[in-house]
């Protein structure tokens, strides 16, 4: 659900640290979901730009005025809520950040909420899903590509 | 005697709320000013409620003189339980009840009268919160959801513990999925701009009507009475893609593909998907109500939508599901109850641009004059 609107469609920016060097790109985005889930749920994200995987270890999440965290961190925020109203914004490490122009992002989102128990519930205590395999996105089974032109 | 009484579940409003259309007191005006006098509130607690689950205090007030306000009345409060909440472990059954009961005491707070659990909440988890229940005076409803129906495991063990205990606080919440007999013209249509072939909906539409008229029992033999329609759907996609589902649910998944295989040429995965609609209906009939009246919480009036009948401008129906006979039975019965609409098409619009959205105020509108004219008012 709400395919087409998940990733706010003027969002997508280079990222600069404080010395103003482009170390990645950040966009914004909402939960696929009718309602909001405790934020320990999010599991990350599959992303591709122009063909490009990025993969969890370099994504974080920035979300309730936060500074953007790990989801090996957001894991732990079992009791912080991410709202339905709210907007997260994931940030993508990658030196350089994306050229100026239109780049097509492929993206799924991962959020363990479901109804009630499922067999896969001791296997993803484990070992939590990789995002992209369609776990986690019971609302939004397939991987939606948008085509998002880069902000200054 | 009484009458039903008809309500709104702001699910029905998710889309505006998302858009930010409708806030939440936008929601609650338009279901008082605008329904041909609806005054009944439900709401699932994590969609509109900021700060879940601690509220500011000021948050209180402010709903209250809403309600005051826009001569509503709060009905039912819908509550989740994500299980890998912690993620270390799967939550017990104490744990489950735990957040049963702090929802309970949010919704005494707001002054529900209801809370509404999921499906596949195991009934020790209600059974764990009863007490907080009937100290708090909440009735406790289980939904029942397609393709879950109303004469199997879920509800008969929440029909004997009541008849055991004679708690007040425990029933269940039909959903009127159940009634539907066919898929959905806008779920159809949603698939088939995702790639599905018009063939296999006419397909799915066609066993789906034979079995609802008798002439064909092809559905009947599958069970699938113990799960939620989104876990089925979500499990039948994994199944096409990785293999891997519940042995038990894996004989009905390859009965729907082989239905398109021997039917359809040309096919791909999504028709599959298609088929897969049949295995979420209930097939449950108005009758089957009888013996639960007394454990009936309330009642989600499910649509997909809601077009004008032909040749009777201004009023309007559901194609895809049953109104008029369980609504007359229910009138018959006595029901006194809230039948609350609960408007789920919304996100079979959304893969398209924001122009091509539907109405969800419209619709609910629609909705209305259809169960006013039905109960009769």
């Amino acid at each position: 659900m709400f395919d087409n609107f998940l990733i706010r469609k003027d969002s997508l920016k280079n990222e600069k640290d404080d010395h103003g060097n482009v170390i990645g790109f950040t966009f914004a985005a909402r939960n696929a979901n009718y309602r909001g889930v405790y934020l320990s749920l999010h599991n990350g994200y599959y992303i591709k730009v122009d063909g490009i995987q990025y993969k969890r270890d370099v994504q974080t999440f920035e979300i309730n005025g936060k500074e953007p965290r790990s989801f090996e961190e957001i894991k732990t925020a079992i009791w912080e809520h991410w709202d339905y109203d709210d907007e997260g914004i994931i940030h993508v490490k990658k030196e350089g950040g994306l050229a100026p122009g239109r780049h097509t992002i492929e993206f799924q989102q991962s959020v363990l909420a479901a109804y009630g128990y499922l067999p896969t519930d001791e296997e993803w205590v484990k070992c939590p899903p990789e995002p992209g395999t369609g776990a986690g996105s019971d609302k939004t089974k397939n991987i939606v590509t948008y085509e998002l032109e880069l902000q200054e | 005697m009484g009458k039903i009484k008809r309500g709104v579940s702001l699910y029905s409003y998710q889309q505006a709320q998302f858009f930010k259309e409708l806030d939440l007191e936008g929601q609650i005006r338009e279901v008082g000013e605008n329904l041909y006098g609806a005054d009944g509130i439900e709401m699932l607690d994590e969609m509109s409620l900021r700060n879940y689950p601690n509220p500011p205090e000021e948050f209180f007030d402010q709903w209250f003189s809403w309600m005051e306000k826009y001569g509503t009345t709060p009905v039912t409060m819908d509550v989740f339980c994500d299980v890998l909440q912690f993620r270390d472990h799967v939550m017990s059954i104490s744990e489950c009840a735990d957040r049963l009961k702090s929802d309970i005491r949010l919704a005494k707070k707001m002054g529900f009268k209801n809370v509404r659990t999921l499906a596949t909440t195991p009934v020790e988890v209600m059974i764990e919160a009863l007490p907080v229940a009937e100290e708090c005076d909440i009735r406790m409803g289980k939904e029942i959801h397609a393709p879950i129906p109303l004469n199997g495991q879920y509800v008969n063990e929440i029909v004997d513990y009541c008849q055991k205990t004679g708690t007040k606080h425990l029933g269940i919440v039909p959903d009127w999925g159940i009634f539907a007999y066919r898929p959905s013209e806008v779920t159809l249509d949603w698939y088939v701009r995702q790639g599905a072939k018009r063939e296999s909906c006419d397909l799915v539409t066609e066993i789906c009507m034979d079995n609802y008229l008798g002439k064909s029992d092809e559905l009947n033999k599958i069970d699938l009475s113990l799960y939620s329609a989104g876990n089925v759907e979500s499990m039948f996609h994994r199944y096409l893609k990785f293999g891997d589902a519940p042995k038990d649910l894996i004989p009905a998944f390859n009965k729907m593909q082989g239905m398109i295989r021997s039917n359809v040429s040309g096919y791909t995965d999504i028709d599959f998907e298609v088929m897969g609609q049949a295995l979420l209906l209930s097939r449950t009939k108005a009758e089957d109500l009888k013996e639960l009246m007394p454990y009936i919480v309330g009642i989600h009036g499910k649509f997909y939508n809601m077009s004008e009948i032909p040749e009777k401008p201004g009023t309007y129906q559901d194609i895809s599901m049953d109104y008029e006979g369980p609504i007359g039975f229910l009138k018959e019965q006595g029901y006194e109850g809230y039948i609350n609409s609960e408007y789920e098409g919304q996100r079979r619009f959304q893969d398209r641009d924001e122009a091509h959205l539907i109405s969800e105020v419209d619709q609910v509108r629609r909705h209305q004059e259809m169960l006013k004219r039905l109960i009769g008012e």
